[in-house]
Order: structure tokens, then C-alpha cells, then sequence
């Protein structure tokens, strides 16, 4: 794994942690998630069976605008914008309607919108906000690690910080201790548990 | 005559020559496959015949490969359903085998994952044992497999070839009593399979599965059964033309020992008993005519010479 900082998976079976440590990093990087992990832990022991992932994040700041993902090209009272990502598309068409209203957006194809007469400069519609990663960064992680754990562990308990996450997963109802073998793995990775 | 099972690929022109002259040698096509212009026959031909058939298609451009697990039913029994096991490493083991001549059919069960609450059904059960063999894909830890495999091979008759993460010493320590093949380093994984290492892994699986297969098929040699697999397919065909119109890809799927007729048991299984196969014997004679579990089908048991004293 390249980006991220720490990464250990530990388990009694040590062909078992190779074959995890695998598993894990094909699925962050299909999920694109490896890029906000800064440190990962996992802790796995089918004898009981438990499996235990604990993460340090890497704060997103960065917000998604018109700009980032379309050219605007203004001509004689229209706009028309190129784009260039759909990923968007959608979240970006509701926030036009709601500011222009509908009869002022057009779309005549898959990546071309039109905004006709619309009251403001292209400068102020490329720096409009469309979307945020970090709002569904922790649904993406949990999906994740779901698909990490190994199937049938479904009682599950995920706990989240603004840049921790601690997921626990087992067949079996969750040890009333485990709170201190979490701690124990934050201190593995030198991080504070939170 | 000894009938080998091969894959004979080439252009759709003037196909049909090959196929008359596999049916003129007293060979029998399995399956038969158009993708666009080209054609895919797995089938059984006499072993002394195979140079004729090379001869003759080859202004055809066509290929004649061997193909071990044709005329195979294999059932590949995967844990689940889910993202976990779908679609790597399941359907790539499933469609490898396809590729080899085998009809692969993929048993998910409804509650295989994990380790205490893994577990199998009667009707998962008897799916399973309508094949000819069952290739138990399983996980990564060998605690988990020693744990839950006695509850998934409860009641199951067919070899099963095991495969899983452990390496296959410790695979082969850990299940007991012994199953009949093993596959080690072949867990749960979540790429596709398409480095050489991961590929020769799939070859080890064929290579396992073919030789469980050959000793099932040295053990029906020494009782033969009362008519071959391949002939009764042809035969049904001939006689209940409603199989023609069944719109599955292999209406007629060909076993080892049986095979399975794409009909609805309770309007056809009579039409299958009563069918003559030859000088007055019926089909209800030499097999077993039976209700399948998967679906409505009828599931054909072909008898051995054995029980019913005639070779037809």
C-alpha cells in the first residue's frame, strides 16, 4: 500500500494475514479509499471469531465546484458548460434548478449543460460548491470493511471520530472487553484511542 | 470403441459436415455453441477416429482439442451470494471449468459464511448430490474450515474437491474423515484471475477435478451402465420433440451416470419412462426416472448393467 502511512494485519494464522493483507488493500484501492487512510490496523482471530479494524484519517478539505469538473464557456446571454466529469452531474443539475429554476437549465446531451440568462458571471457559476466527499466518506469506509470482514460476522459495532474509525465485527455477541483490545491496537499504531 | 470427450471449435460454414461425421463415426454431440461466426461442439468421438476429423476439418479451419470434463455436471458450492465470494473467486472457477467441456451449475447456500452458524439445507443438500461432483469453495482460515466443514458435507454422496486458503498439507490434516480431492492456497480473494500464478492455480483446481472424475469414471467402467449418457440424449431428442422447444442452453444436460431432461416432471416423467430405446426395452427398464430439485426437472439415473442385466 502506498499512501498510507501504517499497515499491519494481524493474526494468529500467518498465511491467513498475508491472504487479508491482500484482500484489504484490493478493496481500498477499487473503493478509492486508500488515499484517506493515513494508518491501519487489523486484528483478526477466527478462534473466537473476531475480526478488528482500527484507522487513523486524513482530513478531506477540499469541496467539489462547477470548475473542478466543467469548462464554462459564456456566449451572447447563455453559458454553455463542457463536462469534462459526470460523477456530479446530478448533484449539480438540483443545485441549478434550485438557484435558476428549470426553465433556465438545459441539458441537450450527456456532457453539455446550458444555462440561458441566467443572473450571474461565469467566474461566480465555476466557483459554485456541488458536492463534498467527506459527507459520505463514512458510508464508503463501513461498505468497505463490510467487505473486508469476513462474511457471517454481522454483529458489527463501528465507531466514529473525525479522524478515527474503529470497526469490530463477529458471529458471535461482541466481548464487553473489547473496548480494551481496540485500545491496545490504537496504542500499536502510536495513535491515542479516542 | 472407446468414445473420448473433445471440444472441436471452427467457422459455422459447413459445420453441419462435422457434425454428420461425428454422428456417422457413433460419436454424439453434447453441446453445441454459435457465437457469431464460429461454432463450439463439445462431443465424444471414437479415440481411433480423432486423426479423421482433424483431416476433414481442416479446410474448415477447425480445431480438435481435448476436453476431460465433457459430459460432466459439476456443482461449484459457494458460501453465498455476496460481494465476498462473487464474482472472484466463484465464477472464475465456474467459468474455467465451462471452458473445459464441463455444464458448471453454481450452489450458493443460503447460510454457508462464518464459522458457528455456517450450515446446509435438504434441498441444498440434494441439489448438490444430483451432480457429479462438488467443488466446496471455502475461506481463507483453517480454524474456520476444520470447523464448518463437517456441517457442509452432512449427507452429501458426490466426491467433493475442497478448496481452500490453508496450504493443502494442512487442508489435508485438518478434514476428517478425507474428501476425495484437494485444491490449498485457493481462498477467498477479491481480484480477477488473470496473472499466470493466479491461472495455474485455476489448472491445479481442473487438474484436481479431473482426476477425481477419472477415478469415478474407472469405477462405473468395471459396471457399465445398461446405455450410454450421450445416446440417451440423442435418443430423447429423436422421441419427445418438446425438448426442442425448451429455451434453456443445454435443455438435455449429460452426466456421468444420468441425465438431467428440462421438462416439467409431472406432465412429461411418464412420456420418459414409457420411451423405447431399442427392441421393446423402455427407458423405465434401464434408468430411473426421477423428480430433480432444481426446478420441476426430471433427473434420469441410468442404471448399471448390474441391476438390470441389459446393455443397450
Amino acid at each position: 500500500m502506498l499512501a498510507v502511512e501504517y499497515f499491519e494485519v494481524e493474526c494468529p494464522e500467518p498465511l491467513g494475514a498475508e491472504y487479508y493483507e491482500q484482500i484489504t488493500n484490493d478493496v481500498l484501492l477499487d473503493h478509492n479509499l486508500l488515499k484517506v487512510i493515513n494508518k491501519l490496523h487489523i486484528w483478526i482471530d477466527p478462534k473466537v471469531p473476531v475480526f478488528i479494524a482500527v484507522a487513523t484519517l486524513k482530513p478531506i478539505t477540499s469541496v467539489i465546484r462547477v470548475g473542478d469538473c466543467a469548462n464554462v464557456n459564456p456566449q451572447e446571454g447563455k453559458m454553455t458548460l463542457v463536462l469534462s466529469d459526470e460523477t456530479y452531474l446530478a448533484p449539480m443539475l438540483k443545485i441549478f434548478w434550485d438557484r435558476f429554476g428549470k426553465d433556465k437549465v438545459d441539458q441537450p446531451d450527456r456532457f453539455t449543460v446550458i444555462l440561458t440568462g441566467v443572473e450571474a458571471t461565469p467566474a461566480e457559476v465555476e466557483e459554485i460548491v456541488i458536492g463534498n466527499p467527506s459527507e459520505s466518506l463514512h458510508k464508503d469506509l463501513i461498505y468497505a470493511f463490510r467487505c473486508i470482514a469476513p462474511e457471517g460476522f454481522r454483529l458489527r459495532s463501528e465507531v466514529f471520530t473525525k479522524d478515527k474509525l474503529t470497526f469490530v465485527a463477529s458471529e458471535n455477541t461482541l466481548a464487553e472487553d473489547i473496548g480494551t483490545l481496540v485500545a491496545s491496537l490504537y496504542k500499536k499504531m502510536g495513535e491515542v484511542p479516542p | 470403441m472407446t468414445l473420448v470427450p473433445v471440444t472441436y471449435k471452427g467457422g459455422i460454414f459447413q459445420h453441419d459436415i462435422v457434425v454428420d461425421l461425428i454422428e456417422d463415426l457413433g460419436g454424439y454431440v453434447v453441446q453445441k455453441h454459435v457465437l457469431a461466426q464460429e461454432v463450439v461442439l463439445q462431443c465424444f468421438v471414437p479415440r481411433e477416429d480423432i486423426e479423421l476429423i482433424r483431416q476433414i476439418s481442416r479446410p474448415l479451419f477447425g480445431e480438435v482439442t481435448d476436453s476431460p470434463l465433457v459430459g460432466t455436471e459439476i456443482a461449484v458450492v459457494s458460501m453465498s451470494l455476496e460481494i465476498h465470494h462473487l464474482p472472484h473467486p466463484s465464477c472464475d472457477i465456474a467459468e474455467y471449468v465451462r471452458r473445459l467441456g464441463a455444464k458448471s451449475n453454481m450452489v450458493s447456500l443460503a447460510r454457508g459464511p462464518g464459522k458457528r452458524i455456517a450450515g446446509l439445507n435438504d434441498e441444498e443438500r440434494d441439489v448438490i448430490n444430483e451432480h457429479d461432483i462438488a467443488v466446496y469453495l471455502l475461506g481463507n482460515f483453517e480454524t474456520c474450515i476444520e470447523y464448518k466443514m463437517p456441517t457442509l458435507r452432512r449427507g452429501i454422496e458426490v466426491p467433493i474437491v475442497l478448496c481452500g486458503g490453508p496450504d493443502i498439507e494442512t487442508l489435508k490434516k485438518i478434514i476428517d474423515p478425507p474428501v476425495d480431492g484437494y485444491v490449498g492456497n485457493v481462498g477467498r480473494f477479491m481480484r480477477r484471475t488473470k496473472e499466470a500464478e493466479e491461472l495455474g492455480k485455476l489448472d491445479e483446481i481442473i487438474a484436481e477435478i479431473t482426476r477425481v472424475l477419472e477415478k469415478k469414471r474407472d469405477a462405473i467402467a468395471k459396471d457399465p451402465l445398461s446405455v450410454a449418457p450421450a445416446r440417451l440424449m440423442g435418443l430423447i431428442k429423436e422421441k419427445i420433440p418438446e425438448i426442442l422447444e425448451v429455451t434453456s442452453p443445454t435443455p438435455l444436460t449429460v452426466q456421468m451416470a444420468g441425465l438431467r431432461v428440462k421438462l416439467p416432471y409431472d406432465t412429461f416423467a411418464e412420456k420418459v419412462r414409457k420411451m423405447e430405446v431399442e427392441d421393446g426395452i423402455t427407458l423405465g427398464d434401464i434408468a430411473e426416472v426421477l423428480p430433480s430439485r432444481m426446478r420441476d426437472y426430471i433427473l434420469v439415473k441410468i442404471l448399471p448393467f448390474s441391476e438390470t442385466n441389459t446393455v443397450v
